[in-house]
């Protein structure tokens, strides 16, 4: 049997909410991957355990981190002791961690799935060397702690992290900036 | 506990038995080959294995297209460029993998190469990279072992850029693998033991690594079943034909369960000491095992204490930790014996690797995919404590 024509007839509701539902979906990844961006930069600013994990990096290496097939994607690239968000799209990236779908973006962006049972689900593909994405991770998990409240990293990371009083004042000053500067970002 | 999602996948036929090799031809006529390109090394050649593979193609009409006897045993993209011109300059249609890991990694670089029509495997690290139809490819292992005929992953060193690639999809399967115990009767004891600890180390960490799920548990479980009952024996006693077809359905169950389940902290720790140290893998294996075991056993302790029973471990009135203890100790044991069988090291610095050497390794390690899979977290400082504790 062949079916022509709008399955959920024209206007239906149903068809309506899954296309408001994918929407929402599309607009939240591409606002925590904006968040994730500029936190990556906030984070190799004020953040010492950042500054040593990106210490051994190569200048230039751009960093892709999207949802395939169709995006959102975000590239942010390290120099020296910084990292730079560039904007929306796969600019260049010598290393990509892209989300094979949405759902499997939303699980992480909303906190409900850790990094590490992402990769065991096989929710993510790695285009690049493995060494790479390794170290893409670890500053990864750095940006999420400083990112997420607390009950989420209990949630999704095998060890979660202990902040101390100076972290925590960190985490404090990060999530103070984070609103002006998402506000910057949004225009790139 | 069932894992919330997980995925599976086995793709290759595996004929595995007293001469299964004689089967070569037919296999190859199944895929619509007629000109294979073998490939293997001169470990093989000199061990005669090559003979029974000629043997084989004795009442055919398929004819070896050419043979490559030279991979070396950590192969590279430079041995992976060379056999594909060797590939296309003597119009082959397919592969045959004679030999260990190497010689299948190496097989399944040459078919990237060939089927993208490309010399540069750079582009191909990663997961999910290849895109094209593969070559036919029959895997024939000679070791039991790395279960490479049963994996999805393949790596290979880029020479040029000094460190080794990976490449992971489902593409990189053979179509068929031919498992025969007579293609491992000649394996020295010592490299008997190795090649067993490495397929041990696979089914241990898939049973207790985060990607676990029921259908690699079942081939795990099965794995570890069948190494206690023919290792030791396929050490003590080459000949013993039981005991080299144990070994060898032991290495391929634990292969198919750690394709699918990944492997973790022994791995990861095992792939630096060979790549810094040049420990080979089993070795390394064997002798990381019982440390990256008991680093996990305050995680998962649940998990360690089933393998107890798998080891044939007596563990009635024991809690769960205890097990799991039992099973810690029952590993070492068995590094123990082989170590007074044939010499197998226990200890990284009787494998050859210095103290001063401890560092690079924990620094390389971190820095393996493996170690995404381990079930607790490990940091620089983790890892080169173990790495210290197992010198």
């Amino acid at each position: 049997m062949t079916i022509h024509g709008n399955v959920h007839g024209e206007g239906s509701s149903k068809k309506n909410g899954l296309k408001i539902g994918n929407k929402l979906k599309v607009i939240t990844a591409k606002t925590s991957l904006m968040a994730l961006g500029v936190t990556f930069e906030l984070c190799a600013k004020y953040v010492p355990e950042m500054k040593n994990e990106i210490s051994d990096w190569e200048d230039g290496r751009n960093v892709g981190i999207g949802v395939l097939p169709t995006g959102p994607y975000i590239t942010v690239r390290k120099d020296g002791e910084k990292f730079t968000y560039l904007g929306s799209g796969l600019q260049d990236a010598e290393i990509s961690i892209l989300f094979k779908n949405l759902d499997s973006a939303m699980m992480i962006f909303l906190g409900q799935l850790g990094a590490a049972d992402a990769v065991a689900e096989n929710r993510v593909c790695v285009q690049g060397q493995n060494y790479m994405a390794m170290q893409v991770t670890r500053a990864m998990a750095i940006v999420q702690t400083y990112l997420f409240p607390g009950f989420i990293l209990r949630n999704t990371f095998k060890r979660p992290p202990k902040l101390n009083g100076q972290q925590i004042a960190t985490k404090a000053k990060i999530m103070g900036l984070l609103t002006p500067k998402l506000i910057g970002a949004s225009f790139k | 506990m069932l894992p919330d999602y997980y995925e599976f996948i086995c793709p290759v036929k595996v004929l595995c038995g007293r001469k299964a090799l004689s089967n070569l031809p037919y296999e190859l006529k199944q895929l619509g080959a007629s000109r294979p390109l073998v490939i293997t090394d001169q470990g093989v050649v000199g061990a005669k294995l090559m003979d029974k593979v000629k043997a084989a193609f004795n009442d055919s009409d398929i004819e070896i297209a050419a043979i490559f006897e030279e991979t070396p045993p950590d192969s590279s993209n430079h041995v992976v460029n060379e056999v594909a011109k060797l590939y296309q300059q003597n119009d082959c249609d397919s592969f045959v993998a004679v030999g260990g890991g190497s010689v299948i990694d190496t097989t399944k670089g040459v078919n990237v190469v060939v089927s993208e029509k490309t010399d540069d495997l750079l582009k191909f690290q990663g997961v999910d990279r290849i895109s094209a139809a593969m070559q036919p490819f029959i895997a024939v292992p000679t070791t039991a072992g790395t279960g490479s005929e049963v994996t999805a992953a393949a790596v290979i060193s880029n020479v040029d850029a000094g460190h080794k690639m990976a490449l992971m999809s489902n593409k990189l399967y053979p179509q068929v693998a031919i498992v025969d115990p007579a293609m491992t009767m000649t394996m020295p004891a010592k490299i008997t033991a190795a090649t067993g600890m490495d397929a041990m180390t696979h089914a241990v960490e898939a049973y207790i690594c985060i990607q676990k799920n029921p259908i690699s548990d079942a081939y795990a479980s099965a794995a570890i079943k069948l190494m206690r009952e023919y290792l030791i024996k396929a050490v003590e006693d080459g000949s013993n034909d039981e005991a080299r077809l144990g070994m060898a359905n032991a290495a391929l169950l634990a292969g198919i369960s750690f394709s699918n389940s990944m492997v973790g902290i022994v791995h990861a720790m095992a792939h630096a000491c060979g790549g810094v140290a040049h420990v080979p893998h089993g070795v390394a294996n064997s002798i990381l095992l019982p440390f990256g075991m008991e680093y996990n056993l305050e995680k998962v302790p649940q998990h360690i204490s089933l393998l107890a029973h798998m080891l044939g471990v007596e563990v009635s009135g024991l809690d769960e930790k205890q097990k799991a203890e039992k099973a810690i100790e029952k590993i070492r044991q068995i590094s123990e014996k082989l170590n007074g069988l044939c010499g197998l090291a226990t200890r990284l610095r009787d494998a050859g690797v210095r103290e001063d050497q401890l560092e690079q390794i924990a620094t390389v390690a971190l820095n393996d995919g493996a170690l995404t899979y381990n079930p607790e977290e490990a940091d620089y400082d983790d890892i080169l404590k173990l790495l210290k504790a197992a010198y």
